[in-house]
């Protein structure tokens, strides 16, 4: 087993945080218990404050104001190296004068650990099968591909038992293949050693099938936080509901269909929630077969839409599809949820 | 049968790009290209480096051109080789080597470190600090020994003050025992920047992340400076010395103003004894002996030194 299970209680908390850049908030009160043992997954465009919260609760970058909490205790004024956070950077970080297996044994050879000769072995015996670079362990950490640098770099947290691990886009970079193998083989890890991880993605299907919480993070503030299935179903906004879900959330006016509540803008509708067959007529625009299902690009009234229908569908472009609402979303002007 | 894809290229390629331009091939242009470099490269280095070697051999002297020169062998090699003065200011030399070098590593590299601190005003202590490096070594040699006059050199001053003594108690360009030091103290002065400034490209040239990614790996600052920095910095570091070793190695200017190799000859080094044997006491074919041996000791070294930093480049 890659890591021993946990005695550590590592909930952490981040408590009323703020960081400014000059006058840019990159956070903007956050508040977000993170539980022992969870795999938390934060989502949001680019600059919506998912590194800065990650180098939050390393130490890396101290909030102007709040706090963050690892087992209770608050960690105001402490270095990364006293929180024991392992990080795992988006520009890999790797020291490039020293081999693989220099890097790897780096976290461990922390005079704080005092780990001896034969378990930096094993461990990164270890690590290394499991992110498939065995064969390069006496490379120089240059001397790699992208897709290799950023094993390692996963790698060089894997091998140690922080409090929290902390990922930064850590798949970004990997062939589709990879990608899909460490990503069960990183929920694997975490499910089976009980670790608490935090780690930002772009990525939602990373999102869907690693995470135990989501954050959905918006201009610094977090708007949702909740399990990805509560998230999928039941968002707060506009803004959440576009998230999670491929293809996208279409957004309407609440109008078009009739029944809208009061208040309502926009009704937003997932293909689940778009039944096809019954309602009112929309037009075929065009039909992708993706071979385990068939994507339909609709004419609703003027407006687009795109829906999910059978792999093995005889629908054709221009055809006349007759669909109805079920159970939809409705946000108001300002993209909230209200129905 | 179908064209194949050469012949298919050669057919669109225009009759224009084809032809040699006014009866030249390629390889005669770029010759022509070349020539000049390569006769200046013959004329202004290869050619006397060639005529000093011959010359080496003989016992020719320049301010008799019309007397009969005589081919002596080995003779004059064995005579330098042999000749205890000549081997007291090869030690002039390595010892200024040696303490010019260590100093202005030390000094240097620390000061790079400091500089490197983000603080208020950095870029404006960079200025200030490389200043002397801009200066003509004549102009550093002359006005340091004004610096270091035992009545009113402000050197002297100052080290009286310190330590409680008569400045005008000693002389650094006049005493025996503080000459050599009189030299290594100007130079470290002047070239430490330069050092610096190396030393400085290098700790930019490592990305802060990387000093992140080892605060989070639970290094000490201690062990971030021994596993990263310095590693790191090591390969400028090593360039800088050798820009130093060589330059010292020929040190001229700066050393003749200063003290003229005196007192007698303590301060003489290697290159100020060849210019007096070349052109004091004009023993040409001796002399040109001489820069040979100087000659290969240098591209030895050097040559041994470039091997040692292309492995810790390579590492």
């Amino acid at each position: 087993m890659l890591i021993r299970g946990y005695s550590i209680v590592a909930e952490v908390i981040l408590k009323n945080i703020t960081k400014k850049f000059g006058d840019d908030a990159a956070l903007d009160d956050v508040n977000m218990i993170i539980p022992n043992g969870s795999f938390v997954v934060l989502l949001g465009p680019t600059g919506a404050g998912k590194t800065t919260t990650l180098r939050m609760v390393s130490g890396l970058d101290k909030p102007d104001t709040g706090d963050v909490l690892i087992g209770g205790q608050s960690m105001a004024g402490l270095a990364p190296a006293q929180r024991n956070v392992a990080m795992v950077f988006q520009q890999y970080s790797l020291y490039p004068h020293l081999t693989v297996r220099e890097n790897l044994a780096f976290p461990l050879k922390s005079p704080l650990l005092k780990t001896p000769e034969a378990e930096i072995e094993r461990k990164i015996k270890e690590v290394s099968e499991v992110l498939q670079i065995s064969h390069k362990l006496d490379n120089k950490a240059t001397a790699l591909s992208g897709g290799e640098m950023q094993r390692v770099s996963i790698g060089r947290a894997l091998v140690r038992n922080p409090t929290i691990f902390l990922m930064d886009e850590p798949l970004s970079s990997l062939d589709a293949k990879l990608r899909a193998d460490l990503r069960i083989e990183l929920k694997r890890i975490q499910a089976k050693s009980g670790a608490t991880l935090l780690y930002v993605t772009h990525d939602q299907i990373e999102a869907m099938t690693m995470a135990t919480h989501v954050g959905v993070l918006e201009h610094g503030k977090l708007v949702q936080f909740g399990t990805p299935r509560e998230i999928y179903e039941n968002p707060v906004s506009i803004y959440s509901a576009s998230r999670l879900g491929q293809p996208r959330i279409n957004l309407l006016p609440a109008t078009v269909f009739g029944g809208a509540p009061h208040r309502a803008a926009q009704i937003g509708l997932r293909p689940e929630q778009i039944v096809q067959g019954e309602g009112e007529e929309s037009f075929v625009k065009r039909v992708e077969h993706l071979g385990d299902q068939t994507r339909l690009h609709l004419s609703f009234k003027n407006h687009n839409l795109i829906t999910v229908t059978d792999a093995h569908t005889k629908l054709a472009e221009g055809d006349i599809v007759k669909i109805r609402p079920e159970k939809p979303f409705y946000f108001d002007h300002a993209g909230i949820r209200v129905a | 049968m179908s064209p194949t894809h050469f012949e298919r290229a050669a057919e669109a390629t225009p009759p224009m790009l084809a032809k040699k331009i006014r009866g030249l091939s390629d390889r005669a242009i770029a010759w022509i290209f070349v020539a000049p470099t390569i006769f200046l490269l013959l004329a202004i280095n290869i050619f006397p480096l060639i005529w000093t070697i011959r010359l080496s051999f003989t016992n020719f002297r320049v301010n008799r051109p019309n007397a009969e020169v005589q081919f002596v062998g080995l003779d004059n090699y064995r005579r330098i080789l042999s000749d205890s003065d000549i081997w007291l200011t090869m030690q002039t030399t390595a010892h200024f080597l040696i303490w010019t070098i260590l100093l202005q590593v030390l000094i240097g590299f620390s000061l790079a470190y400091l500089i490197n601190k983000k603080f208020r005003g950095n870029d404006l202590w960079t200025t200030i600090i490389v200043f002397p490096m801009m200066l003509s070594p004549a102009v550093v040699g002359n006005f340091w020994t004004f610096l270091y006059q035992p009545q009113i050199g402000l050197f002297n001053y100052v080290v009286g003050f310190l330590t409680h003594t008569d400045p005008s108690s000693f002389s650094m360009i006049g005493d025996v025992n503080l000459a050599p030091w009189a030299i290594v103290i100007v130079d470290t002065w002047m070239w430490t920047p330069f050092v610096m400034l190396i030393c400085l490209a290098g700790l930019r040239s490592i990305p802060g992340s990387i000093y992140e990614a080892a605060e989070c790996d639970r290094a000490s600052k201690w062990r971030q400076f021994w596993t990263i920095t310095l590693p790191m910095v090591l390969p400028f570091l090593m360039l800088a010395v050798l820009f130093r070793g060589i330059e010292n190695f020929k040190m001229f200017d700066l050393v003749v103003q200063l003290t003229g190799g005196g007192p007698g000859s303590i301060t003489e080094l290697t290159s100020i004894n060849l210019k007096r044997e070349a052109f004091e006491k004009w023993r040409t074919g001796y002399s040109s002996a001489y820069a040979v041996i100087l000659f290969v000791t240098v591209f030895g070294l050097a040559s041994i030194y470039v091997k040692a930093l292309n492995k810790v480049k390579e590492r």
